[in-house]
């Protein structure tokens, strides 16, 4: 567990402390099971369903680009499911997920099963995301397969002299392990390049397995679902590991458009 | 380096910042896209509307507000802080009416609350306005004018100006789109407007609201039924237009 005391404690109560302790890491556990069968999964996603491809998708606007572009040019099937809590989301148990809903599901090509892809749309705590690339990615990988991550962060956080007023947000960078490659569809994030939370945990897994890898990130000032933000990730289409994968943009971005409406209502503070 | 210099809005960074005021700015993205147009015989203001909850009065959510008979104003931002700041211009136009027997010119309400916004930007104990306003309305002399200001107490004259989320989409649109010709008559300044927000709106023509002064004519708020009907305009000349594209490519 990921859990720390301090001594004192310990020596009174031991068996209370060895309960709570117990309890609170089956809390934070990350669980991976298949909704379908209710079963867990006993071995790791990508020792379950190897794969060539893994497209992640991290974040509501990632998550709803790859919906509506992805997702609807293709027969996916839903091959597992994480499900974690922590104190800035419980995924949920819906059958059907609207994009405010915080889930993580993993689906694979019916057509072509090496192709796998994950909507994760919650937050993987900082102690979860060892767990969840154990389950996702197990302890021994294959190298012989491409990860692609797309994700968004505010646009304050991207270091520049400039003030961020001058910056045309939503804009692209990348970010890639030592194995990747091909060139990326838009420019590199420049030094200091530092990126955070699960996308950063699967790029230092991939770079430390040498396991070809790109994130793509969107740098936006809009972190809600927006309809301009989720679009900022078209240039990625041209990818080697999304070509192939979408058929129809302009019907697309008009299903892209019907998701942003089902829209949760804004709070009253701003105008 | 920020966090040492961001919590006080009275003290500058070593490199010159104000962080805070810095940060209102950011407030101000977090309320929906306001755009507005100056043409010649008129100004227009058009706003994305905000979704509004089932019980809650829609009436009482509004972002487009008349500072006199002649001025109204848009903003995007806190919306408390707007209420604050729309009242204030208020007594002012009606006080410098009283005292001076003229109407306030745009420029002069402009500068008053640009003038409010920056003493709270130096003043201890309290925080910047996070919002901006565009302020659109005819000078005495006839003269259409819209002006911008934002949390820092700057100001600025615009021929056509976007405030709020998606802003920069929005500037880049109206910077693309304004041209002499785009604003000729009455009409087409305020299909602009709409064509603007419509790159931006989630939801089309029903999360639009529009407000046109003309010149000598009051403040005229646009029907869900007139949008409705620009919005079907804009449309067919659209389809229009890409008849006529892909007639020339083939």
């Amino acid at each position: 567990s990921n859990m720390t005391f301090h001594g004192e404690c310990v020596n009174q109560n031991p068996d209370k402390v060895a309960l709570l302790l117990s309890f609170v890491s089956c809390v934070r556990e990350v669980r991976l099971f298949r909704r379908q069968t209710k079963t867990s999964l006993e071995v790791s996603l990508l020792e379950k369903y190897p794969c060539s491809k893994f497209v992640i998708a991290i974040g509501n606007n990632a998550v709803a680009f790859l919906s509506s572009f992805v997702m609807n040019s293709g027969v996916w099937e839903e091959v597992g499911c994480a499900r974690l809590w922590n104190e800035w989301c419980r995924t949920t148990d819906a059958v059907h997920l609207s994009p405010a809903d915080a889930f993580c599901v993993f689906y694979h090509l019916k057509s072509n099963p090496s192709v796998l892809l994950c909507q994760c749309s919650c937050y993987v705590a900082e102690d979860q995301q060892y767990q969840w690339l154990e389950k996702v990615f197990g302890s021994c990988p294959r190298k012989n397969m491409q990860v692609t991550v797309l994700t968004c962060r505010h646009v304050t956080d991207y270091k520049t002299s400039e003030s961020t007023s001058s910056l045309h947000s939503p804009f692209l960078k990348a970010l890639k392990t030592e194995n990747f490659k091909e060139p990326p569809c838009c420019s590199l994030l420049e030094q200091p390049n530092i990126v955070h939370d699960l996308p950063a945990a699967v790029l230092s897994y991939c770079q430390v397995w040498k396991i070809p890898a790109i994130l793509y990130l969107c740098y936006t000032d809009v972190m809600k679902l927006d309809l301009i933000t989720a679009g900022a990730f078209k240039p990625v289409l041209s990818s080697r590991s999304l070509k192939g994968l979408v058929k129809n943009i302009p019907q697309s971005t008009e299903i892209l458009k019907k998701l942003m409406t089902t829209n949760e209502i804004q709070s009253n503070i701003y105008t | 380096m920020a966090s040492r210099y961001d919590r006080a809005i009275t003290v500058f960074s070593p490199d010159g910042h104000l962080f805070q005021v810095e940060y209102a700015q950011e407030a101000v993205k977090k309320g929906s896209t306001a755009v507005g147009i100056r043409g010649t015989d008129i100004v227009v203001l058009g706003v994305e509307k905000k979704s509004v909850a089932k019980l809650q009065e829609e009436r009482t959510m509004r972002k487009i507000c008349a500072l006199d008979d002649h001025v109204c104003m848009a903003f995007a931002g806190l919306t408390a802080d707007a209420r604050v700041i729309i009242n204030r211009a208020r007594v002012e136009c009606q006080s410098y009416k009283l005292t001076v027997e003229d109407p306030v010119t745009i420029e002069y309400i402009t500068r008053f609350i640009a003038t409010l916004k920056q003493k709270y930007t130096q003043s201890n104990g309290r925080r910047p306005f996070g919002i901006s306003a565009l302020i659109v309305g005819f000078d005495y002399d006839g003269t259409p004018r819209l002006y911008q200001t934002d949390p820092s107490g700057t100001y600025h004259a615009w021929k056509a100006k976007a405030i709020g989320r998606n802003a920069n989409t929005v500037q880049e649109f109206l910077e693309k789109n304004y041209t002499e010709d785009a604003i000729a008559n009455d009409n087409e300044a305020i299909k602009l407007a709409i064509r603007a927000l419509l790159e931006v709106v989630q939801s089309g023509g029903k999360n639009i609201e529009l407000a046109i002064i003309r010149r000598n004519q009051p403040l005229k708020m646009f029907s869900a039924e007139e949008i409705e009907l620009q919005v079907t305009e804009i449309e067919k000349e659209k389809e229009e237009a890409e008849k006529k594209k892909s007639k020339k490519t083939t």
